[in-house]
């Protein structure tokens, strides 16, 4: 089996990997970063958003060998260093923007790329670029506030 | 100023911290050493007979540990069904067995046929691949209508036909109803579809079966929103395991919304095949999977008619519904189309006569059980559709003529027609709250906006009534339950005054580890970091029904409460001791234990210390440690009821409607957690809104389901909801459970879709449109535009 | 789904006939299909490979020919099971006439799909079987036109270009 290499959350990681495994997989299994959920099977839901090479992508849609060499961003690398909740974390939980929490990793991801591209996003904004991402709790409501406070928030 | 601890503030969830970072444990993030993996072939055709099943070659295979197929299960009961109906004849429904993989037959598309378990799960589903089934394929009944014809294929040849019971109540009224509909001096009849749903929780359903050899131990970890329920539904009929042999898990449940409340084959798939391979079995549910087995919600098809006096009184409901239960009966699939339909069809409104009629229908399809509202959105949704309309026919505003027929606040308890006894409420209130807050008066204005940009604006308004916390059970059990519907908790004070409490409701988006430390933390009047919550694993929880029908704070909290206060009992008897006092002297307030008038007083840590170190303790009258478990039935439901309004602008060119808002004013009585329950009804609303306008499960004649992706099954993205407007504010507290509470989990997805329909209809009602059906998609309302011009 | 269309084939209805019957060109007209093999009396069996929207699968069955009236019409339908994407099935009552030495072919097609392959894809099967019909009888039509080419250097030969032309110049002037 071919061995994949790439830096997740700061930090070389290396494994042996099928063609077929996907990156969601390689994280969930491989590296035991289970915060990276499986929603669906046609990269419809966004709950396995993650960030490679600082890009959002649908780490059930891209194969672990294409993220060879990769800096890959997960839902585990998002706290401040000192373990303390991220500005986009803490605004979810002021909020009140998750409630089962298996979409929320996700969403946290797409928020985050979303904000580093627009600092200040209309509200219209963030419900399309949340288009990826399904919450079947929250109704988006408080995911839209909690973006909108994190914004404002990072300035 | 709001309060910033306790019943009644917000604080921020404990949950999310662990959800945020990625640390949720939730089942498929469970990895048990040297477990295995299981590949379900199911069904691709709706029904057929199963000729023969080869599975040589694939027993072959690399990494192939077994391959099973129904005759592995000789002697394993069948998926139970939890619920009994019996039919206006006073006969027991049709109940066909319901076995654990497809037995000689198959009869829907997913049924599970063969499941093969290898080392990997890519290894059981290339194994699965060179199985060979042959199935001669039989005609498949998928309309329900169709389905009752004489000559109809059937879908259990083993019994008289497809109709699992035909049911009518209350069946002493239907003359009465008949006649006051041919004398009333208007009829208004409506027929509409409630559209079959898929409820479709982020997380898909996982099971793993884990069999210790050497103590005989079953360990299931599962996706349920009530693991004791499986335990006993699993335990008792399907594997006949002792319950004392039987964990049952619901680690981290990403959501359930009713679909994971039943008991599944694969749930018991996995803990038998652990002990037949002596290993773990695990099992995730793909996607595509969930779509065709996880239970759907809804399908009903419906007749109403609502009689009204010249005045626009109620005089008398009489409905005929088709309530589809899909190919088998899932766990609590009967009770919805009858007993939390059928009676609240009275609503809100002082109808003296109503008649439900519901004939419900086995069908080549998923089975159909319970999702968020189960029963309740379907009544709400033709009666309230049917009183816009009548409002339309007979030129009445549609809030006067709700409010005509209003049961008003002093006629409370109020004994309906239709066997419930609401205990108080005050529908006047919520709707005046509902004209001021969602700008009804400004509504003309919106409108000629509206227009000028070439767009129709219509405003629909609804109520609604709900019955939560499905009981008591001695009556429940007349009505057909195979269960109690009570509630356990045990609180468990530790020696340094910290507290556990375990509770057989069960959290999956909820909020619990939050919401009920508040309670017990103002009931003691200590820290609420001071409390936790314990749940969703049998081998630590007393007893459990678990969490669906917006049961949890309303039952299990009262439970909780009841546990709680004979804490607090027993820690009066304690502080007495050590304060050498008389117990009836003793009071206690903020976590203290005072004697009244005096200046004596101890903590609770004293106390609690005391309990668990009785150097000085009464111990020839009380036995040390503080620990008490209460189990709540409660007397009756409650109740919630509301008001909501909905707007939005229609593009006549294309026929897309636009939500412009969506504002929801509802009455749960007391509150313990204010944000936690504004979240409960943003995420209704969101349900319902995509029912009425997106959300359309699919099947073909041939049984295939063509909605079986998120391609094609239009799950309401962030895009096309608005921010919603909602208000809690009005509360009639519930008379029977000691919180005052009533239910919020279900209230937004019964009470939204009525409005959005009753808004779309509004506005394309100068076009001549009296009814289009969800989901209200853009060309069915494009045609609707087409048809009436 | 149901769609029907017609083809015209600058080939006599025998030799159109006989192409019709024939495993080597169904297996080159087919689209996607990598081995055929059997007989017009005994059925074949075909290895197909198709992308429907998002599941491409390879489908093994068989393909059947009934209602034949020697000459003139049939009925092809062919079943296959394409593991975990489901089964695809379909046919194709096709008609043949000829006039004036030119054979027009007209068929109507059926298809249904089933399990993942209907879940997923069924919103696009009505195009793509439109595609696959049309794809399949251009194949056939390109089939055996030079087919005859290559085989048949007199009366097929001589024959077809004036009436390719003729067929050209009736259409411009009727």
């Amino acid at each position: 089996m071919p061995t994949v290499s790439m830096t997740v959350n700061g930090k070389t990681v290396s494994g042996e990997v099928e063609g077929r495994t996907l990156l969601s997989q390689f994280l969930r299994e491989g590296l035991s970063l289970t915060g990276t959920h499986i929603g669906c099977d046609t990269a419809q839901c966004g709950a396995c958003t993650v960030h490679v090479d600082g890009v959002a992508v649908k780490s059930c849609n891209m194969l672990a060998l294409e993220a060879d060499g990769a800096e890959v961003r997960t839902i585990e690398g998002m706290a401040n260093p000192d373990g303390s909740l991220g500005v986009i974390q803490a605004a979810f939980q002021e909020h009140h923007g998750l409630q089962c929490g298996f979409c929320t990793p996700g969403m946290v991801m797409a928020a985050a790329d979303l904000l580093a591209a627009n600092s200040a996003p209309s509200e219209a904004e963030i419900r399309a670029h949340l288009d990826g991402n399904i919450c079947r709790c929250t109704g988006y409501h408080n995911i839209v506030k909690s973006i909108q406070a994190a914004a404002a928030q990072l300035g | 100023m709001p309060k910033d601890h306790g019943i009644g503030a917000s604080p921020k969830r404990r949950e999310d911290v662990r959800f945020l970072t990625g640390n949720g444990q939730y089942t498929d993030d469970i990895n048990i050493h040297g477990q295995s993996h299981v590949h379900f072939l199911r069904s691709d055709v709706a029904h057929g007979t199963i000729r023969s099943i080869d599975t040589s070659a694939a027993e072959a295979m690399p990494g192939v540990i077994r391959i099973f197929t129904s005759a592995d299960f000789e002697g394993v009961g069948g998926v139970p069904c939890g619920w009994q109906v019996t039919d206006r004849f006073g006969e027991p429904m049709q109940e066909p067995k319901h076995p654990i993989l497809a037995e000689g037959k198959v009869r829907y598309v997913g049924e599970i046929i063969v499941a093969v378990v290898a080392e990997t799960l890519e290894q059981a589903r290339d194994a699965a691949e060179a199985v060979v089934v042959d199935i001669d394929e039989l005609p498949a009944v998928i309309d329900m209508k169709a389905a009752l014809e004489d000559g109809a294929t059937k879908v259990h040849d083993d019994l008289p036909g497809n109709l699992c019971f035909d049911w009518g109540f209350v069946e002493e009224n239907r003359d009465a109803v008949d006649a006051a509909i041919k004398g009333a001096a208007h009829v208004t009849t409506l027929e509409l579809r409630n559209n079959r749903l898929i409820a479709n929780p982020m997380e898909p359903r996982v099971a793993i079966g884990d069999y210790n050899a050497s103590n005989e131990e079953h360990t299931l970890y599962t996706t349920s929103q009530n693991p004791h329920v499986i335990r006993l539904l699993m335990g008792a009929f399907v594997l006949g395991i002792p319950e004392h042999k039987l964990r049952v898990v619901a680690p981290d449940v990403g959501g359930g919304f009713g679909t994971k409340i039943f008991h599944y084959a694969e749930e018991a798939f996995c803990t038998f095949a652990a002990k037949a391979v002596n290993r773990p079995v695990k099992w995730t549910s793909t996607r595509a999977e969930a779509f065709i087995s996880d239970a759907h919600g809804r399908d009903h098809v419906t007749r109403i008619e609502l009689a009204l006096d010249k005045d626009g009184k109620f005089l008398a409901v009489r409905t005929d519904t088709y309530a589809n239960m899909g190919a088998y009966l899932s766990t609590f699939a009967p009770s919805v189309p009858t007993w939390l339909h059928g009676t609240l069809m009275a609503g809100n409104y002082t109808t003296p006569l109503v008649y439900v009629n519901v004939k419900a229908v086995f069908t080549n399809t998923v089975p159909v059980d319970a999702y968020r509202g189960a029963g309740r959105p379907e009544a709400t949704f033709q009666l309230e559709r049917v009183i816009d309309k009548a409002a339309r026919e007979l030129g009445i505003d549609p809030i006067e003529l709700r409010r005509r027929n209003f049961i008003k606040p002093d006629q409370f308890p109020y004994a309906t027609p239709v066997a419930l006894e609401y205990d108080t409420g005050n529908y006047d209130a919520t709707m005046d709250k509902l004209v001021e807050i969602a700008d009804i008066r400004g509504f003309g204005k919106r409108k000629a906006e509206s227009a000028e940009r070439g767009k129709l604006r219509g405003l629909g308004i609804n109520c609604y009534i709900e019955a939560c916390g499905i009981a008591p059970s001695n009556l429940v059990g007349q009505l057909g339950a195979r269960a109690g519907l009570y509630e356990s908790a045990t609180v468990r004070v530790n020696a340094t005054g910290s507290i556990s409490v375990f509770t057989g409701s069960h959290s999956h988006g909820q909020g619990h580890e939050t919401t009920f430390p508040q309670v017990v933390a103002e009931m003691l009047g200590i820290d609420e970091s001071q409390v936790d919550i314990v749940h969703g694993d049998t081998s630590k929880i007393p007893m459990g029904m678990g969490t669906y029908g917006s049961r949890s704070i309303a039952v299990g909290g009262s439970a909780m409460v009841r546990a709680t206060e004979k804490i607090i009992a027993k820690a009066k008897k304690i502080a007495a001791h050590l304060m050498e006092a008389g117990e009836e002297d003793v009071e206690f307030a903020d976590g203290t234990f005072t004697v009244a008038g005096t200046d004596k007083s101890v903590a609770w840590g004293d106390v609690t210390l005391a309990a668990y170190v009785p150097h000085n303790y009464p111990l020839e009258d009380l036995e040390p440690g503080l620990e008490e478990t209460a189990f709540y039935d409660p007397a009756n439901f409650t109740y919630p009821a509301g008001a909501y309004a909905c707007e939005v602008e229609v593009d006549p060119e294309t026929g897309k409607v636009d939500v412009m808002s969506m504002t929801a004013v509802d009455d749960f009585g007391n509150v313990i957690n204010p944000m936690i329950v504004d979240g409960q009804v943003h995420g209704g609303l969101a349900q319902g809104i995509g029912q009425a306008l997106l959300e359309a499960c699919v099947y073909d004649d041939d049984g295939q389901l063509l909605s079986g992706s998120y391609m094609d099954y239009a799950m309401p993205r962030a895009d096309d909801l608005p921010s919603f407007t909602v208000d809690h504010s009005c509360q009639t507290p519930c008379t029977h459970n000691p919180l005052g509470v009533k239910g919020c989990g279900e209230a937004g997805a019964i009470g939204s879709p009525p409005s959005l329909v009753n808004a779309v209809v509004d506005a394309l009602s100068e076009a001549g449109v009296t009814h289009i059906d969800m989901p209200l998609s853009p060309s069915r309302v494009w045609s609707a535009i087409q048809a009436a011009r | 789904m149901d769609l029907k269309g017609s083809r015209t084939i600058a080939a006599d209805r025998m030799t159109v006939w006989r192409a019709l019957n024939d495993a080597e060109i169904l297996k080159a007209a087919i689209p996607g299909c990598k081995e055929m093999t059997g007989n017009a009396d005994d059925g074949f069996e075909a290895t197909v490979t198709q992308k429907i929207g998002p599941v491409k699968a390879t489908f093994k069955g068989v393909v059947t020919l009934s209602d034949v009236i020697e000459g003139e019409s049939y009925r092809i339908s062919g079943e296959g099971k394409g593991g975990p994407a489901g089964y695809a099935r379909g046919g194709a009552n096709v008609r043949l006439d000829e006039t004036d030495g030119v054979t027009t072919l007209s068929y109507e097609v059926d298809a249904k799909v089933g399990g993942k392959l209907a879940s997923l894809g069924a919103r696009l099967i009505d195009g793509v079987a439109k595609k696959l019909a049309d794809q399949f009888f251009e194949n056939f039509q390109n089939a055996v036109a030079p087919r005859s080419d290559d085989e048949a250097p007199d009366d097929d030969d001589t024959g077809r270009e004036p009436e390719k032309k003729k067929g050209l110049i009736k259409k411009m002037f009727s």
